[in-house]
């Protein structure tokens, strides 16, 4: 087991929604502040190669959060920097990982990897199933830049015997969230509503597409306890395992957060992919990894801090 | 069509075997050579972004034929160093091009870029169906990479990217370093005429086929694409036409003039049994086909080597 304890770990993207809650959980699991590194997207423009040399110096794990996200529209409209951004982010951070001899890389990947042909439950095995290009919509630009770098993982660990670990996470919800997000904008829509006493919201689709959803705080659970025992280029998935369709999920928000209207369904309006749901054997068996939090305890945190948010 | 005798030209990779026909190809077109940029290797390393900044600054259109590729040994022994100076050259030399406004890029890919499981013929359609062997993880998924970015910039910025995916070239001053199969059987079947050994050994039955291009050919339909070709979906360079090994090692020791035998080690691996190319997409697209047959670019072939071992 790697102790964490008394390593120099960068987090990069670690001032975002995520980031924020690993730099979190590190410091609960004993990291003194002053062994975590947290560089400012402003300060350090990782797209360029200086930047990257210059936050790896020194740091012994890594945590790459780094990414280029967006909301869907953002997302349809910049294939292209979304494509440039990731790559050129993820792959010279490995390269400069493994220049200053950083010990330990976990590369955080997405179920966006899963070719739209997969099986579900994802399994790790069925990553490469393709029978199409990656699509240049939604998030297959996403999926597509971090399967890049889960290659280029998989190739320095046989020539470098470089230690990256890559995980595929599912959709992560939780306090912080953005409201660019599913969860989030779900949460954000109702509470508003509310507030603003309208008998109905609506929202896109049927509420038939099954989603599985991680509650922040276990995806840290799952990150670090990897970080900590597992130590192979196979990829692992991170989720509950359990699905969930959206019409549930707004009907739990709704009970949560107390709105007594209706939920209109505008099924004029795409569901996307019916049903995205990761297997979650291997963490448990690699690294012992099971999310723990019930959905009513997670949608009721994220609804409370929405509510103390004003928004 | 696209006029290339007035552009400023990029020739990324032009000091190698294909990049240097492209250059020649480009002059026997009419494009002045001095309209004609070749950036060396030590001069530029374009593992550098500035110094992919500096090399695209001005040009109006690139043909991208940098690679680090390397034979199966050095592809299994530093894979990650292969993987890592393919994506970073290419992905910043396509990001460079855009910012100084390139008008056209050719990316050069490969056939390499087939998953194995992907029927004979290869079609353009197969590309991606299912994994790339590991031994093509480098040099193959690393020109995937590219063929990606070229679609998703086409999507965003409207940039005029086509990506090609030659066959086995083979020709005069191709290296019997590059690792690649042809300039090996050629040299060795010359050598062992030379000193009189009366067998070659040869790995496998000698059953597999292949398609091999000759030089002039890949080049000119690299050309045309340039000039006639505009869309995001990538096209094969090929003859369409297979050859056995076993077919090909004779024809060369017929050229040679080497009537000794060949001892076939079957418990070495063949490959893949059967890997052709489609070529219908770039003869409708931009009317090319493989003009050469295998016996005239064998014996231009065979002639370049002979007397460049010569000369040593």
């Amino acid at each position: 087991m790697l102790d964490l304890t008394k390593k120099k770990i960068l987090v990069t993207g670690g001032s975002g929604f995520l980031g924020s809650h690993v730099v979190l959980g590190l410091k609960k699991r004993g990291i003194p502040k002053e062994n975590i590194f947290v560089p400012s997207s402003r300060e350090f423009d990782l797209r360029v190669w200086e930047n990257c040399v210059r936050v790896m110096a020194g740091q012994e794990v890594v945590f790459d959060l780094a990414a280029a996200t967006g909301d869907l529209i953002t997302l349809e409209r910049s294939p292209g920097t979304t494509f440039y951004d990731n790559v050129i982010m993820g792959v010279q951070l490995i390269e400069s990982a493994r220049r200053a001899g950083v010990q330990k890389y976990i590369s955080m990947g997405t179920v966006a990897e899963y070719p739209d042909t997969a099986p579900t439950p994802f399994r790790e095995d069925d990553l490469w199933t393709d029978l199409a290009p990656p699509a240049l919509h939604s998030y297959g630009v996403t999926g597509f830049t971090k399967k890049v770098l889960l290659m280029q993982e998989q190739a320095y660990k046989k020539e470098y015997d470089f230690d990256a670990i890559h995980l595929l996470l599912t959709g992560i919800f939780g306090p912080r969230g953005k409201d660019k997000y599913f969860m989030g904008a779900l949460v954000k829509r109702i509470l508003a509503a509310k507030r603003e006493h309208k008998g109905y919201i609506e929202l896109w689709g049927t509420g038939e597409a099954v989603r599985d959803f991680l509650y922040v705080d276990d995806a840290v659970e799952g990150i670090l306890l990897a970080a900590e025992r597992y130590d192979s280029a196979e990829p692992v998935n991170l989720g509950t395992g359990v699905g969930i369709s959206i019409k549930e999920l707004a009907g739990i928000v709704a009970k949560v957060a107390n709105f007594k209207g209706e939920i209109r369904w505008d099924a004029t309006k795409p569901n996307g992919t019916m049903r995205r749901i990761s297997n979650t054997e291997r963490a448990e068996k690699e690294f012992g990894f099971k999310a723990r939090t019930s959905l009513e305890t997670a949608v009721r945190e994220t609804v409370r801090w929405y509510e103390a948010q004003k928004v | 069509m696209f006029n290339l005798t007035d552009k400023k030209i990029l020739v990324a990779g032009g000091n190698g075997f294909l990049g240097s026909h492209v250059v020649d190809g480009l002059v026997r077109r009419g494009v002045p050579r001095n309209n004609i940029s070749i950036p060396s290797s030590k001069e530029f390393d374009l593992r550098a972004w500035e110094n992919c900044v500096r090399v695209t600054a001005d040009r109006e259109v690139v043909f991208d034929l940098a690679a680090a590729t390397g034979d199966l040994v050095l592809r299994t022994k530093i894979p990650g160093k292969l993987f890592y100076d393919n994506v970073i050259m290419g992905v910043q030399l396509i990001e460079s091009a855009r910012r100084a406004g390139v008008e056209k890029y050719i990316t050069i890919g490969s056939a390499v870029e087939y998953p194995e499981q992907a029927p004979s013929p290869l079609k353009e359609k197969d590309l991606w169906t299912g994994s790339q062997s590991s031994v093509n993880i480098p040099y193959g998924f690393g020109k995937k990479v590219l063929l990606v970015q070229g679609q998703a910039y086409r999507e965003q910025f409207g940039s005029h990217i086509i990506h090609l995916l030659p066959t086995n070239t083979y020709g005069p001053r191709e290296r019997v370093s590059s690792g690649y199969l042809m300039p090996s059987l050629i040299q060795r079947i010359i050598d062992a005429k030379r000193s009189g050994t009366r067998f070659i050994d040869a790995w496998g039955t000698g059953d597999p086929v292949r398609d091999f291009l000759y030089v002039d050919d890949t080049v000119e339909g690299i050309i045309s694409a340039a000039e006639r070709y505009d869309e995001g979906e990538p096209v094969n360079l090929g003859t369409g036409v297979g050859v056995s090994i076993k077919e090909l090692i004779a024809l060369i020791s017929k050229f040679v003039g080497f009537t000794g035998e060949v001892r076939w080690d079957r418990t070495k691996p063949n490959g893949q049994m059967h890997r052709i190319m489609d070529t219908s997409r770039a003869r409708e697209k931009f009317g090319f086909s493989a003009k050469t047959s295998l016996e005239e670019g064998l014996k231009k072939t065979i002639e370049w080597h002979v007397n460049s071992s010569l000369a040593l």
